[in-house]
């Protein structure tokens, strides 16, 4: 791999390591960019089925609600630190979507269909966590409270999250940048473009849309454990369609294939959304909600290919001298 | 498990009736979905959003919820045109991508301006007509869900001989079939589009005025509603208004069954489990679609 590639990730990376510190640990402030960290992660996650694959996947909330979970399960149960919880949630995730991909793929379900074949799991997955007393059922599940302890990862205030947070956005994007040189990714593209055209010289389609899939499957769902850690608890409620529309909206408004600009719209809209629920939040419930579902509609209409054409002609506009030799 | 004949026959004549709702909210999207081809996932905020103004109309002007649709009918066909013209119009000729996009975001704003307007808390028309329930034999079937399932499928069927015999229908269908030889035809098909989108928001009016009759309404009413009218759309296909009817009846029992057999709080889960098989084993739906 090119490491001139990797220049801007490390940039990216060192930058928002310094966005404790200037929020002055403020444990608000540091919660709302862990969240927003946690949207980018699976945001650039999705990047890889939805972005380069160009299948439109709303199982997203199935995956998290998984890896909360899993983890979640084998910490209460059991007493397994979370340390492995974490990686078992990727593997179930992986494993339900594997299933679930193969068949949708095997039966040949593009655009709408594949993307309501995805969201209803992740509803069906929910009814029966629900339904299921020994694991799930409707009243929460607390995760143990032992708070400054690494066995059981878990911290009286939120920074320690968001590092690991950003440690795991550094990863999905570092693997967003190796599948796009690698052949995988070249494949992916090809499929994406023209499904027929790119079988006919010998892509195997099928497999590399579920090679996609369980890369996305296994981040997401470890960004679900993660998720449940900085709640606390488990509950019917996070298997959460509204997660899976969100996370394709803002993959789509960031502009499908680009790897920076996903997560980097991501850290926009819902740093303006934030800001606004903080300051007209308080007066009309919803009204940050309302914005941003304009701005989305918004910037669909008018940049079609999303953010990342935009920050494409301003990076241009600035750095003419690139354009000659490039 | 023994489960009594009584109660099996009751969640079956239940079923039936709501699955007769189920097919009219999905007949507004089948009519956009068939006629333009665009994928609006905000179809069930637009539900969610008739039942607030059947609550709000019946609420202020103090009258019956039904008698609100003589407003919301009129009301909902002006607004199907206007989000036809300001949204959908942008991205008709776009990928699907960029379709489901859109109406997502157009479903964060509807949801949220619902949120904003009324609170989370949910709400109930106070009066309606349709009370009292009728007993056949040991099945009760309340008089509101039969009034709702009989108006339902009137209007199915009125919507058929709309599409079959006037002048109106047949280019409906013909811009279906093929939009380039329509236009040609004379069909001015941009406006086709905004009338029939219209339409299938009128639709949506009809079955929320006579929903609220018997339902609550909040803000995420709509995801359900929304997911429930694509599922039938997929299974019943653009075989027309018998194959939707079909198609909610099944889902309708099923549910019934569904409660009766298993868990009541799993009542949705089993119609996702439908469709997905049903998308995995019969992807052109049980009564055909292209």
């Amino acid at each position: 791999m090119d490491i001139d590639k990797l220049k801007p990730l490390v940039v990216f990376v060192v930058v928002l390591c310094f966005l404790p510190p200037i929020l002055g640990f403020n444990n608000y402030y540091v919660l709302i960019v862990t969240y927003i960290l946690f949207y980018a992660v699976v945001v650039s996650a999705w990047n890889i089925i939805g972005g380069f694959a160009g299948q439109l996947d709303l199982g997203a909330g199935a995956y998290v609600g998984l890896g909360c979970y899993a983890m979640g399960t084998l910490l209460i149960k059991w007493n397994v630190t979370p340390w492995i919880g974490i990686i078992a949630s990727g593997i179930v995730s992986v494993f339900f979507a594997a299933v679930i991909g193969y068949a949708a793929f095997r039966f040949g379900l593009k655009e709408v269909w594949y993307a309501l074949a995805t969201i209803a799991s992740v509803v069906v997955l929910q009814k029966f966590f629900l339904v299921w007393e020994e694991v799930g059922g409707p009243a929460e599940r607390y995760l143990p409270v032992k708070y400054g302890s690494i066995y059981y990862l878990r911290f009286a205030t939120y920074t320690p999250y968001y590092y690991i947070l950003l440690a795991l956005l550094a990863i999905s994007i570092f693997i967003n940048i190796w599948v796009r040189e690698s052949k995988l990714g070249f494949d992916l593209l090809a499929v994406r473009e023209n499904e027929e055209a790119a079988e006919m010289l010998g892509v195997d389609a099928r497999m590399s849309k579920l090679k996609a899939l369980m890369i996305y499957s296994f981040l997401t769902g470890v960004a679900g454990a993660l998720y449940a850690l900085i709640a606390g608890y488990i509950h019917p409620s996070q298997f959460d369609n509204s997660i899976s529309l969100e996370v394709a909206v803002l993959g789509i408004v960031g502009g499908l294939g680009s790897i920076y600009s996903p997560p980097a719209s991501v850290f926009i809209l819902h740093t303006l959304s934030e800001y606004l629920r903080s300051t007209i939040g308080a007066w009309i419930p919803g009204v940050h909600l309302i914005f941003y579902g304009v701005v989305l509609m918004v910037t669909l209409i008018f940049i079609p290919e999303g953010l990342s054409s935009l920050f494409k002609k301003l990076s241009l506009k600035y750095k003419p001298s690139k354009r000659e030799i490039g | 498990m023994f489960v009594s004949l009584n109660l099996l026959l009751q969640n079956i004549a239940n079923g039936l009736l709501i699955g007769c709702v189920y097919a009219l909210v999905a007949m507004g999207l089948a009519l956009q979905f068939g006629v333009m081809n665009v994928i609006n996932f905000a179809h069930g905020e637009f539900v969610m959003l008739a039942m607030y103004i059947t609550f709000f109309l019946s609420f202020s002007l103090g009258i019956p919820g039904e008698l609100t649709l003589l407003f919301t009918f009129p009301i909902y066909f002006v607004f199907g045109y206007v989000v036809y013209k300001l949204v959908i119009d942008k991205v008709i000729d776009a990928p699907a991508v960029s379709q489901i996009g859109i109406t997502i975001g157009l479903l964060i704003l509807l949801q949220n301006l619902a949120l904003a307007a009324w609170k989370a808390e949910p709400k109930a028309v106070q009066s309606t007509f349709l009370t009292g329930k009728i007993n056949l034999g040991s099945v009760v079937v309340p008089v509101s869900r039969l009034v709702t399932a009989v108006v339902s499928v009137v209007v199915l069927f009125l919507l058929n001989w709309v599409l079959n015999k006037t002048y109106f229908g047949v280019s409906v269908r013909a811009t279906s079939d093929d939009m380039r030889a329509a236009a040609l035809m004379g069909v001015n098909v941009r406006r086709m589009y905004a009338v029939v989108f219209g339409l299938g928001c009128s639709i949506i009016a009809i079955a929320a005025a006579f929903i609220m009759t018997f339902q609550q309404v909040n803000p995420l009413a709509g995801l359900t509603w929304g997911l429930l009218s694509w599922v039938i759309v997929a299974m019943g296909g653009l075989g027309g208004v018998t194959g939707v009817l079909a198609s909610g009846l099944i889902l309708g029992v099923a549910e019934g069954l569904e409660i009766t057999f298993w868990d009541p709080r799993a009542s949705t889960a089993i119609i996702y489990l439908i469709f997905i098989l049903v998308l995995w084993f019969k992807p052109k739906g049980l009564f055909g679609r292209r």
